[in-house]
C-alpha cells in the first residue's frame, strides 16, 4: 500500500457503468514504492468515506480492482484506511526516504 | 517478496472491512529510498528486518483461501528475518 493525501474529488456524469455511484478521490502520493508512472496525482475509488485534506492508505493493483465485489472495475487504486497518526523512527540509519509528493506527511518521530 | 525494515507505524481507526484490528507498518525497502505500507500479522517491531509479500498474493497472508478477494491489501509482512547466510 502507499500513503497519500486526498486533495480533491472527481465528478463525472459519463463514466464506465462499474463506476456508477462510486466516489473517486484525487490523491497526492507521498510514500509510494515503485510507482508505475511518475505522476503527481492518482485517482482512487473510496471504500471508507475519506474526505479532502485527510491522509489515507491506498491499496494498488489487483486487490483494489477486486475489492468492491466485481473484477470488472476499471480501477487500480482504492482507499483502504484513513490515517489518524504516523510514527516514523527518528533514526533510519542508511535508509533515507524520498517523499514523492509536494506535501510531506505530518508525522511524529519516535 | 520484498525485503525491508520496519521504520514506523500508521495508526488508522477507519479502515476497510477485513482490515479492522490489523496493524499497518511503514517499511523502508532495502536498496531503495522508497517506503511502503504493509499489514502486519506477525507482530513485527520497529528496526526488524522483514519480508513483505506484495500484490494479490498478500491477501493470503491475512486470510488463506479463495474467499479472500474482498480484502483491500496489496502488501503484508510474511516473515520476520532472524538471520541469513
Amino acid at each position: 500500500m502507499i500513503l497519500g493525501r486526498v486533495v480533491g474529488e472527481v465528478w463525472a456524469t459519463k463514466k464506465h457503468a462499474a463506476l456508477d455511484g462510486r466516489k473517486l478521490l484525487v490523491i497526492e502520493p507521498y510514500l509510494w514504492y515503485a510507482p508505475s508512472h511518475e505522476v503527481a496525482h492518482l485517482v482512487a475509488v473510496d471504500a471508507v468515506g475519506a474526505g479532502v485534506g485527510e491522509d489515507v492508505v491506498v491499496c494498488m493493483g489487483d486487490p483494489a480492482r477486486r475489492s468492491l465485489g466485481t473484477t470488472s472495475m476499471p480501477i487500480e487504486a482504492a482507499v483502504c484506511a484513513i490515517v489518524d497518526k504516523i510514527e516514523l523512527a527518528a533514526d533510519r540509519g542508511a535508509r533515507p526516504l524520498t517523499f514523492v509528493g509536494g506535501t510531506a506527511p505530518a508525522h511524529e518521530a519516535v | 517478496m520484498i525485503r525491508g525494515r520496519v521504520i514506523g507505524e500508521v495508526w488508522a481507526t477507519r479502515k476497510a472491512p477485513g482490515l479492522t484490528g490489523r496493524r499497518l507498518l511503514v517499511i523502508a525497502v532495502d536498496g531503495a529510498d522508497r517506503a511502503m505500507v504493509a499489514i502486519d500479522t506477525l507482530d513485527a517491531r520497529e528496526g526488524e528486518d522483514v519480508m513483505v509479500s506484495v500484490g494479490s498474493g498478500a491477501r493470503n497472508v491475512l486470510s488463506p483461501g479463495p474467499d479472500n478477494r474482498a480484502l483491500l491489501c496489496d502488501a503484508a509482512i510474511s516473515m520476520i528475518i532472524d538471520g541469513e547466510s
